[in-house]
């Protein structure tokens, strides 16, 4: 039994040791919204807030993880960083098919927060650990930089 | 793919975890080497011990000669200066520079060395550093200079049941210089070619590591250590292209310390 | 064209209605699907290339979950087999049979209460491998005396021949260039892999498969095929796919056995693909090899061209494309958008042990491409000639249209040499060329071009010829307006990041004026669309959008009878706009009322009215099948490290014309997608193989995608020619980005390194194989 607290929730988790934290939030807990792109640390579609910071939740074991708070992309429904990059995405066309954009929301979230002055060059660098296959990026990039600007007003 | 059963111990102490390691349980850091490999079947232990919240290993401390990371200091910590850097900053720009942001918040500096993979950064940066780490095993304690620690790829002298629990860096004296030329084609990609150069005139070190070679760096020491390092590389069996990215990246380590 | 001026209609950039979901992480992907009772699926993979498969030891605990081909009697092999004279048949087991044709064939199927248990199992299974010489290179496949499948004579699959006699130009031209060009085996890799949910459904006798597939209708009929089962036996839903690019356009074994089982065990069931699966099974793409040879004139102009091309097509030909498609493509579309008229072209598809090919996104275009512009800037050095002009001097002309070319293809509209004009204006060649003469050192700068035309949307009269199991016909499309007004579409093709849940509500906002928001697509279920071959060869927007413009019109007849009806006006004097049905004076019924009326308060109807209602099903073709013609030059500017073999791209133009836009920012998106994905091709990706043909790039840590630090700003020109063909003026364009980021790059990296005597031949350009051709030219 392993007990962490997932999108604000105390949840207890009876899966064994060799289950990744991303099948047990996914299998388990409902929470699809964390995807699976590779299963080995690359692809950054399993990103997911652990303990304040994006991981991969792929490599990451849930046994592991006990006592840890983790966030995924549904539990980001009320943040307003979140929500000034949901429209900004939007407004940049950042997503095509969709299946990277969780992951890739987390980890924008975390550079709009820790990076405040990056410029295009560093947004890009800091996206290297996420994978999208349609977008070509610019879109992303773009969106990422909007919100940048617009919150530095 | 999905990992073998495994069993997971979370110990609270270095004695439970040795404890745990002399059951036959394998140390489990920060999971960002180790976690492919079991989900691949690569690796398939029995038993796991997650050593990554250890209070011992978490800790950083600092000498006027010396400073001392606890072997689950994580790549984030150094890149975010929340741990000392004896080189004003070569090495946080170093971790900034492994893998990404996700992966450094969880990999650490211990379970890198550990793993000794030969393309990785610590192992090339830390040992031209002159770096040493320490190790706990059923015998007590005892401490390995980096300069002898691969003895292969992805092979050290760390023995099976034995912890490392921290990396001693000496300081260099002010007007020494460290150069770090990693040569990858992606950010955060495995390097190509790295070379690590340390230049401490104060204390006369010039120590030259040369890293990615598909097994233990080369290593050259002393004034000549820069032509040595390059007679070694064209002793090197690899192939031709890739020495001579290992080449490249030693003279433009070397280039930067003469600039 | 306008859209009205609304902001919503065809040409606007509306933002996608489909976001929302995905933002949120409410898509549902075939992997989020879960049904009560379901049991998860791991396939036992061979290891070896090429082996007879002797015993299969399954321990006795294991027994019942384990399934291999001596369980599957009642499934017929999947056989894609071309009417092309001279094609040889092969059929693909569902799990292997006899031996395995490549590394990563699925010899057993373990079903276990989830997947981690499933592999246990599998790594518990004993197969007796009698190894077989493995044929990796197609080459040495042509030689050697091994065959992929036994009974054939040699291991061609297929050979295509446009003959024609060139000696007398080979015997006077004053320019010849021979060039030997490779391209790399790719796996596609789309972010999610495929996956496949099976359920049995006995009240329905129905079996329904939830898979990640770009072509529903297709995999349906495959399944029937496969199984055994009638088409109403079988209904295929595609939910959320996250990406396909033609690695979902096929049927798969996995979907064929899952099928089986579900039924057999009688308990739902799930497989979904791990990278490593991708990677090691499915490599499938683009491995292409060029001879060729060029004769130009002494002021650049292209008088013939000679080439021999072998596609390695893999151990099977997969459903519904064949193992054929590639390499026919590269005959008929190798002269690209240039006007030349004497062409001789033999190509050999040849059967290796490695993964089938698959058509990926511009299938035999990139190839093509990357070779006919390596042609363009050989004749460019040999002659002089900057590498603009000798293109121009080449290209079909906009006065020409509809050209017919030397394949008898026939370009439909546009203004080849503009976008060239344009692309490489934007580039500012001049400049780049004065920083290149100035440079000494070892980072050179180098100027690449690329031009090419895409087919797309073809049909019938393409097809048709193929003779493969997939003929695409009219497409149809239905729009139903529900009680409460909103606009339900159903089509059978598949949106999997093309934003058809947008783009085809702004072609009904375009004819009924309703708001996109109240429309819906119903897309990716055989049970509630009409058939259709599906998403691919960029023939959605043309096809579908054809078809709901049809059914929208008719609906609006229908509308505007009964609107008029209500508001006693002439039947023919209403208009439908903005929602509404407005009568001469200004009277207006709005179009929910309309619906009120005709589903809840009928006696209001007029007496005449059509009984069909306010559901109609329309099909679409366009004027001719033979395909709309995108265009796009692109130029990019790199430099090289020639220390490291390093390349950077720098500035990237494309000048595109997709003809009418029905969302250009869709559009765009689907160009900037294209060209990181073409750019990949260049640079970073390529499955090695080893002698054994065992794959060496088991992650991606090791088959590099390109991430966003690798992708350039890309600056896109539009140019927007409407196409004379389809109902909008749009043309297919959805492959484009993908065809020319490897010629143009490959130009410019071979422009930066001409100085120092190097060239790179093959792709993609690696450090390796730039220091390699550095080490040839001796430096
Ligand atoms: C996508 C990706 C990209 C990467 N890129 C780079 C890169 O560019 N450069 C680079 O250097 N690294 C890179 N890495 C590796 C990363 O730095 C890992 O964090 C590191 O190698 C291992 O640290 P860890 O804490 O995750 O160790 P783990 O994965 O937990 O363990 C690794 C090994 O070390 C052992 N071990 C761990 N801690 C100890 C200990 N204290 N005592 C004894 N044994 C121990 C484990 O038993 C295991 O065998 C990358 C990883 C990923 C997933
Ligand atoms: S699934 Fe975790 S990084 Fe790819
Ligand atoms: S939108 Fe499809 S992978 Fe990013």
């Amino acid at each position: 039994m392993t007990t962490l607290t997932v999108n604000g929730i105390e949840t207890t988790l009876d899966v064994p040791p060799r289950t990744h934290l991303a099948d047990a939030l996914r299998e388990t807990l409902g929470l699809t919204g964390t995807h699976l792109g590779c299963e080995h640390g690359v692809c950054g579609a399993c990103t997911v807030e652990l303990d304040g910071s994006p991981a991969r939740a792929c490599i990451a074991f849930a046994a592991a993880c006990a006592g840890a708070v983790v966030r995924t992309i549904e539990g980001f429904e009320y943040d307003s960083v979140m929500a000034e990059l949901r429209a900004a995405f939007t407004a940049h066309h950042a997503l095509q098919c969709g299946y990277c954009t969780p992951g890739m929301l987390i980890t924008a979230r975390d550079i709009v927060l820790r990076i405040p002055g990056a410029d295009e060059a560093r947004v890009r660098r800091e996206l290297a650990g996420n994978l999208c296959r349609c977008t070509g990026y610019q879109g992303i990039v773009d969106a990422i930089l909007a919100v940048l600007a617009a919150r530095r007003g | 793919m999905k990992a073998a059963a495994f069993d997971l111990v979370r110990p609270r102490t270095v004695a439970d975890a040795l404890a745990a390691l002399a059951d036959g349980a394998r140390p489990l850091a920060g999971g960002q080497s180790l976690g492919p490999m079991l989900n691949f079947r690569l690796a398939t232990p029995e038993r796991l011990a997650d050593i990554r919240t250890l209070a011992a290993l978490r800790a950083h401390a600092e000498t006027d000669d010396t400073i001392t990371w606890g072997a689950a200091v994580t790549h984030a910590e150094v890149e975010d200066g929340r741990v000392p850097d004896p080189t004003g900053g070569t090495l946080r720009a170093i971790a900034g520079h492994i893998a990404y942001r996700a992966v450094r918040n969880r990999g650490t500096v211990g379970g890198s060395l550990a793993h000794a993979d030969p393309a990785a950064d610590w192992i090339s940066a830390l040992t031209a550093l002159g770096g040493s780490v320490r190790i706990a095993g059923p015998e007590g304690e005892r401490e390995e200079a980096l300069t002898g620690w691969m003895s292969g790829a992805f092979a050290t002298q760390l023995a099976e049941g034995e912890l490392l629990l921290s990396v001693t860096i000496p300081r260099p004296r002010p007007g020494a210089r460290l150069a770090y030329r990693k040569l990858c084609r992606k950010e955060g990609e495995f390097a190509m070619a790295i070379a690590a150069v340390l230049d401490d005139p104060a204390r006369a070190i010039r120590r030259v590591v040369v890293g990615a070679t598909d097994g233990a760096p080369i290593i050259a020491e002393g004034a000549d250590a820069g032509p040595r390092a390059h007679a070694a590389i064209d002793a090197w069996p690899g192939e031709a292209w890739k020495a001579r990215l290992l080449h490249v990246s030693l003279d433009r380590a070397l280039g930067d310390i003469a600039a | 064209m306008a859209d009205g001026g609304s902001g919503k209609g065809v040409g606007a950039r509306l933002p996608r209605k489909e976001d929302d979901r995905f933002l949120r992480g409410k898509g549902r992907f075939v992997a989020d699907i879960r049904i009560p009772g379901m049991r998860e699926v791991a396939f036992l993979r061979g290891p070896i290339a090429h082996a007879r498969i002797g015993a299969i030891t399954v321990p006795e605990a294991h027994r019942a979950a384990v399934f291999t081909a001596s369980d599957l009697t009642d499934v017929a092999p999947i056989r894609a087999y071309s009417g092309l004279k001279g094609f040889r048949r092969s059929d693909q087991p569902v799990l292997a049979t006899g031996k395995v044709r490549h590394v990563g064939e699925a010899v057993a199927m373990i079903v276990a209460a989830t997947r981690a248990e499933a592999e246990d199992i599998a790594g518990l299974i004993d197969i007796a491998w009698e190894p077989l010489p493995a044929l990796v290179d197609m080459a040495e496949a042509r030689a050697t005396t091994t065959r992929v499948h036994e009974e054939w004579p040699d291991n061609i699959v297929l050979e295509t021949f446009v003959d024609d006699d060139l000696s007398d130009i080979a015997a006077t031209a004053p320019i010849v260039i021979r060039r030997s060009l490779r391209t790399a085996r790719q796996c596609m890799s789309p972010i999610e892999g495929r996956g496949v949910v099976a359920e049995w459904d006995g009240r329905l006798d129905q079996l329904v498969m939830w898979s990640s597939a770009q072509m529903p209708h297709i995999t349906r009929s495959g399944l029937s095929e496969c199984l055994g089962l009638d088409h109403g036996q079988i209904r295929v839903i595609s939910p959320d796919v996250g990406g396909g690019f033609g690695y979902k356009g096929i049927l798969l074994p996995e979907e064929v056995a899952l099928g089986w089982l579900a039924r057999r065990i009688g308990a739902p069931v799930r497989w979904i693909e791990d990278r490593f699966e991708q990677l090691s099974a499915n490599a499938n793409c683009r491995e292409h090899a060029y001879e060729l040879t060029a004769y130009a004139d002494g002021e650049g102009t292209l008088l013939a061209l000679d080439c021999e091309a072998m596609v390695d097509a893999g151990a099977y030909s997969s459903y519904p494309f064949s193992a054929c498609l590639e390499a026919a493509q590269i005959a008929s579309i190798l002269p690209g958008p240039y006007r030349f008229g004497r062409y001789r072209c033999r190509t050999f598809s040849v059967a290796t042990n490695k993964p089938p090919i698959l058509p990926y996104r511009g299938v035999a275009r990139t190839g093509v491409c990357y070779a006919i512009e390596t042609v363009m800037d050989a004749i460019a050095e040999a002659t002089g000639i900057d590498i603009e002009t000798v293109r121009q001097r080449n290209l079909v002309r906009s006065e020409e249209m509809p050209y017919t070319n030397v394949t008898n293809k026939v370009f439909d509209s546009g203004d080849y040499p503009e976008a060239l004009r344009r692309a490489a204006a934007a580039l500012d060649i001049p400049t780049l060329r004065a920083q290149q003469a100035s440079e000494t050192g070892p980072v050179r700068t180098g100027v690449g071009l690329s031009i090419f035309c895409e087919q797309g949307a073809h049909g019938t009269a393409v097809y048709h010829g193929w003779g493969i199991p997939m003929v695409p016909g009219h497409e149809q499309a239905q729009a139903r307006l529900t009680p409460d007004g909103v606009l339900e579409l159903r089509i059978g093709a598949h949106s999997h990041g093309q934003g058809m849940e947008t783009s085809l509500a702004q072609v009904a906002h375009t004819i009924l004026g309703i708001n996109p928001a109240a429309v819906r697509l119903v897309h990716g279920d055989t049970a509630l669309t009409p058939y259709s071959t599906g998403t691919w060869g960029s023939r959605s927007a043309v096809m579908s959008g054809g078809a709901v413009a049809a059914a929208c019109e008719t609906l609006a007849k229908r509308i505007a009878a009964i609107g008029a009806h209500l508001l006693q006006a002439e039947a023919g004097s209403v208009r439908v706009e903005d929602g509404s049905v407005v009568a001469p004076g200004g009277a207006s019924v709005t179009l929910r009322e309309v619906a009120h009326t005709w589903y809840r308060a009928p006696q209001l109807l007029p007496r005449d009215v059509d009984p069909a209602g306010l559901d109609v099903t329309a099909g679409y073709k366009p004027l001719s099948d033979g395909g709309t013609f995108s265009y796009a030059a692109h130029a990019c500017a790199v430099t090289v490290d020639t220390e490291t073999g390093f390349v950077t791209l720098g500035r990237y133009v494309i000048a595109e014309d997709g003809g009418v836009c029905l969302n250009p920012m869709i559009v765009d998106g689907q160009v900037l997608g294209g060209t990181a994905q073409g750019i990949g091709t260049a640079l970073y990706e390529e499955m090695p193989y080893d002698g054994e043909a065992q794959p060496l790039a088991a992650s991606l840590a090791d088959y590099l995608l390109p991430g966003a630090g690798e992708i350039p700003r890309i600056a896109i020109e539009h140019m927007e020619t409407p196409s004379p063909l389809t109902r909008f003026g749009q043309k297919g364009i959805g492959e484009s980005g993908a065809i020319g980021p490897p010629a143009a790059i490959a130009n410019a990296v071979n422009d930066a390194l001409r100085p120092l005597g190097a060239r790179v031949d093959a792709l993609p350009i690696t450090p390796r194989r730039i220091l390699e051709a550095l080490a040839r030219a001796g430096r």
